[in-house]
């Protein structure tokens, strides 16, 4: 069994599945809100679904649930592993 | 006075709390400058009174919407004496991220752990005196939604303004410390705020305190490339990361949390509300629920309520001076039109009170957020959000709403351009009061045909606006700042019936005061335009030469029988009528024989001369009655003819008349035109108008058979008005609540000349092809609908490029 550190972003990770953030490419405000609501290198997120129209989706992070579109979503980036 | 201000993150249950200490004594107003609602309140405890004030909810201090602008500005007030922060005891890590930043305000604070029978249901326990020690601030329990916890939080806020000198509580922020003392040097600025606090903020690059604070950017800047220099380290990354990682640590000193293998309540529900397949068919059977609890069974609930409005109404009408025949007195002209206009407006109270009532219901209980995560892509592509939602719903999106509490409700929406569109294409949703005019028209024309024509008119009003939406922001709005879609969804709570009957009175009050007042406002207007220049002196002496053949005609009968005494003079006769009219109006509104026998009783005693005649008991009375019944249906008929010639004579008429030449494209003759222009007051007026020019007297004839029957229009008349009802702008309760919401009178004015354009254009377009190819008026209306929705799915479909957003830094 092989065990792979993945370097994804956090829109490209499937139903259920953990992740750990390792930076975000987002500026300004919107990086401020990102770290205001918990997106901290070093925290783990889950995915837990898409929306039913796939976009936003709903993820955990700091024992509670959050609604981000994709297009913010693949702003932070996050490692998984498999 | 003691200013308390009640701060926390969203879903923490901060507005629960809010009711258990102000309990109804609530106030509403704006905060200065901005539509955001402040909600304060004055409590007396122990001798003292003070002043609770429930700010927006907010994660942090940063300034992403304008309700987290308005909490933060608030807060720098100096004028706060005690801060009291509630916190969510279930989701207390992230809670605390607020928690430091409020402590480090230096200012007294009590800190509220409410929900704890969540927190114990989830098996979370909290040592309260190692948190009260670590944060050196008072801890207090409660449970707002059982109304536990208010004696504390109240003894506490009292011990707390007391404390002046507790000791400041500081987070140790490492490598920044060196640099958060040397700003702290260069602040000068006297301030209840802890010279700390403004120091942190100024290195994060907070551009209020800076500026109130006088330090130079160009030292921030420095500071910032020194750290990362040396560090290699972000500054508003490093400072998040040290709150959320002291948070931690807190967290796990003082909460012991038993991980239950029992999946909760939150996750279960989701699992069906927000399922792939049936997220929708969960979605639409709510809006259908709301459509039946406030729309139908609120209808029904107006007819217990109309008789008590008719019964005021009666009753104001009874002190105002009395009709001499067909010269009604000025006075009593303008009170009843006053009272008409505000009884048809308080008739919609019940359905909103219901309406509020369930959509406190679903906000309460966490549903609203998911309901924008469900519908988010879809407003996405036509420039709306998420959270577009709620407001459009309130306007009435399917079900029929208002738009006043469409419009203000978008005050949360922090994506600007989103927020604007909204507020712009709220006005097209399906406002309830022009259902009766829609009615009107259909059981005029279309009586066959009601329920499929109103479904074409209730959905069409979604791809209008949705067309509309993705129209302006496209163009006018394109520059517009967005926002991201970033939005917490809260674990499901039950709502508390206070709270609910809290909120739907709210906004029922709101609707009340500025729907009604400017409301009123304009119907003095709509008066005098109808009621001036007055009738023409010919028709005039025409119509009183009839009156008066009524009238010998009636005193040539009366001397034939027994009772003429009493009716020997002209003002005995008027007398009479009134009598006549009064009664039947009352009787009219009771039902039993018992009432009806006191009704008689009552009249009796007040006119013991006339009464007789209303009620006859022999022939001769019957003969007078008979008459005077003849009479008062002659006076009701010229009356209503004056009232005729006034509208086509007044200046609201000539106004219509002057727009013919451009109305009559779409069929619209100058009677039609002043039917909308009143509607400009309120759309209730629009049917009175039509439903009184067309009553031309005939009493037994209802308004919609007068209008099939007149033979001027034919059902492509009817769908041309009925296209330019739909799409035409609100009235002007919803434009001022425009211009109020988007702070411009330039919106406003748009929000007011692009419907019409579009509802004129749209008018003569359909009204033209219809009368050139032959169309019904269902094929009229059925390709205007198909058109409509064409154009909504081309336009949502062409917006394939993946939005960018943008945030000004």
């Amino acid at each position: 069994m092989s065990i792979a550190t993945q370097q994804l972003s956090l829109a490209d990770l499937s139903t259920g599945q953990h992740g750990v953030i390792q930076g975000c490419q987002a500026q300004g405000a919107l990086k401020l809100k990102l770290l205001n609501m918990g997106f901290i290198p070093g925290t783990q997120v889950t995915m837990i679904r898409n929306a039913p129209l796939r976009d936003p989706i709903e993820i955990g992070i700091q024992n509670y649930l959050l609604t981000l579109r994709r297009s913010e979503a693949r702003l932070i980036k996050v490692t998984s592993h498999d | 006075m003691i200013n308390v201000a009640l701060a926390g993150q969203p879903n923490c249950g901060k507005s629960t709390i809010f009711n258990m200490l102000s309990g109804v004594k609530q106030h509403v107003a704006n905060y200065p400058g901005v539509t955001v609602d402040k909600m304060s309140a004055q409590v007396k405890h122990n001798d003292d009174s003070y002043q609770i004030v429930d700010l927006p909810g907010t994660y942090s201090f940063s300034m992403f919407s304008l309700e987290e602008q308005v909490a933060k500005t608030f807060l720098l007030d100096e004028e706060t004496d005690v801060i009291v922060n509630v916190v969510d005891a279930s989701n207390l890590r992230r809670n605390l991220y607020l928690t430091f930043q409020l402590l480090e305000l230096g200012k007294p604070m009590v800190l509220v752990l409410n929900m704890m029978d969540i927190a114990a249901k989830r098996k979370i326990s909290i040592d309260m005196e190692r948190l009260a020690t670590l944060l050196n601030v008072q801890v207090v329990q409660a449970t707002a939604s059982q109304q536990v916890g208010k004696a504390e939080i109240m003894a506490a806020i009292a011990t707390a303004r007391k404390q002046e000198d507790a000791a400041l509580f500081k987070i140790n922020y490492h490598q920044f410390e060196p640099y958060i003392a040397k700003i702290e040097e260069q602040i000068t600025l006297q301030s209840t705020i802890a010279r700390r606090w403004l120091a942190i903020k100024a290195l994060e690059g907070d551009a209020l305190i800076i500026e109130k604070t006088g330090i130079k950017q160009q030292l921030i800047d420095e500071f910032n490339d020194e750290i990362h220099h040396r560090y290699d380290l972000d500054i508003d990354q490093g400072f998040a990361r040290l709150r959320y990682d002291n948070a931690d640590i807190l967290f796990h000193e003082c909460v012991k949390e038993q991980r239950s293998a029992q999946e909760n309540l939150t996750n279960k529900v989701d699992r069906i509300v927000l399922n792939h397949w049936l997220a929708f068919p969960v979605l639409g059977a709510i809006i259908y629920l709301i459509y039946q609890l406030a729309i139908v069974a609120g209808y029904q609930l107006t007819n217990y309520t109309w008789p008590i409005l008719a019964a005021v109404k009666n009753w104001i009408v009874s002190w105002l001076p009395q009709a001499q025949f067909i010269d009604v007195p000025p006075i009593t002209d303008f009170v009843v039109w006053m009272v008409n206009s505000t009884i048809a407006l308080l008739n919609y109270v019940p359905i909103f009170f219901i309406l509020f009532a369930l959509i406190a219901i679903l906000e309460d209980v966490g549903y609203m957020p998911r309901m924008a995560f469900i519908l988010d892509r879809l407003f996405k592509r036509y420039g709306l959000h998420g959270q577009s939602t709620l407001p459009l719903v309130l306007g009435g999106a399917l079900v029929g709403g208002c738009a006043v509490p469409g419009v203000m409700a978008t005050k949360g929406i922090a994506d600007e351009r989103a927020r604007l569109a909204t507020i712009l294409t709220v006005p097209y949703m399906n406002c309830m009061a022009k259902v009766p005019f829609y009615t009107l028209l259909l059981g005029a024309f279309f009586p066959t045909q009601m329920t499929l024509m109103m479904f074409y008119i209730s959905t069409v009003t979604l791809f209008i606006a949705l067309s509309v939406a993705r129209l302006i922001t496209a163009t006018f709005l394109a520059n517009r700042e967005t926002a991201p879609f970033i939005m917490e969804l809260p674990a499901y709570h039950l709502p508390t019936v206070k709270g609910v009957l809290l909120s739907a009175m709210q906004r029922v009050w709101l609707y009340i005061k500025k729907v009604v007042t400017i409301v009123l406002a304009v119907a003095v207007v709509l008066f005098v335009l109808l009621q001036y220049p007055g009738i023409p002196d010919q028709s005039m002496s025409q119509l009183r030469l009839s009156a008066e053949k009524a009238l010998s005609d009636f005193d040539h009968k009366a001397q034939k029988t027994a009772h003429y005494q009493r009716v020997d003079e002209q003002q005995e006769v008027f007398a009479l009528i009134n009598l006549y009219d009064q009664y039947k109006a009352q009787r009219m509104l009771t039902s039993t024989k018992e009432a009806v026998a006191s009704l008689d009783q009552a009249f009796l005693a007040a006119n013991p001369e006339l009464f007789p005649l209303v009620r006859p008991e022999d022939g001769d009375a019957k003969k007078i009655n008979k008459e005077v019944r003849k009479l008062s249906k002659v006076s009701k008929k010229i009356r209503m003819e004056m009232k005729n010639e006034k509208i086509s004579s007044s200046f609201l008429g000539m106004f219509g008349r002057a727009l013919e030449p451009v109305s009559q494209y779409c069929g619209f003759d100058w009677r039609i035109n002043v039917a909308f222009l009143s509607s400009f007051a309120a759309r209730e007026s629009a049917v009175a108008t039509l439903g009184s020019i067309y009553e031309k007297g005939q009493q037994d004839q209802r308004a919609e058979n007068a209008l099939a029957s007149d033979g001027a229009y034919t059902p492509l008349h009817a769908v041309a008005m009925l296209i330019f009802m739909i799409l035409t702008p609100p009235c002007i309760a919803t434009m001022v609540v425009v211009k109020l919401q988007s702070d411009s009178y330039g919106w406003m004015a748009f929000a007011i000349i692009f419907p019409i354009s579009l509802g004129l254009i749209c008018s003569v377009l359909f009204f033209t092809m219809a009368t050139q190819l032959g169309w019904s008026g269902e094929e009229m209306m059925r390709y205007f609908y198909l058109s409509a929705a064409a154009i909504a799915i081309g336009l949502g479909v062409s917006n394939r490029k993946k939005p960018e957003w943008s945030v000004s830094e």
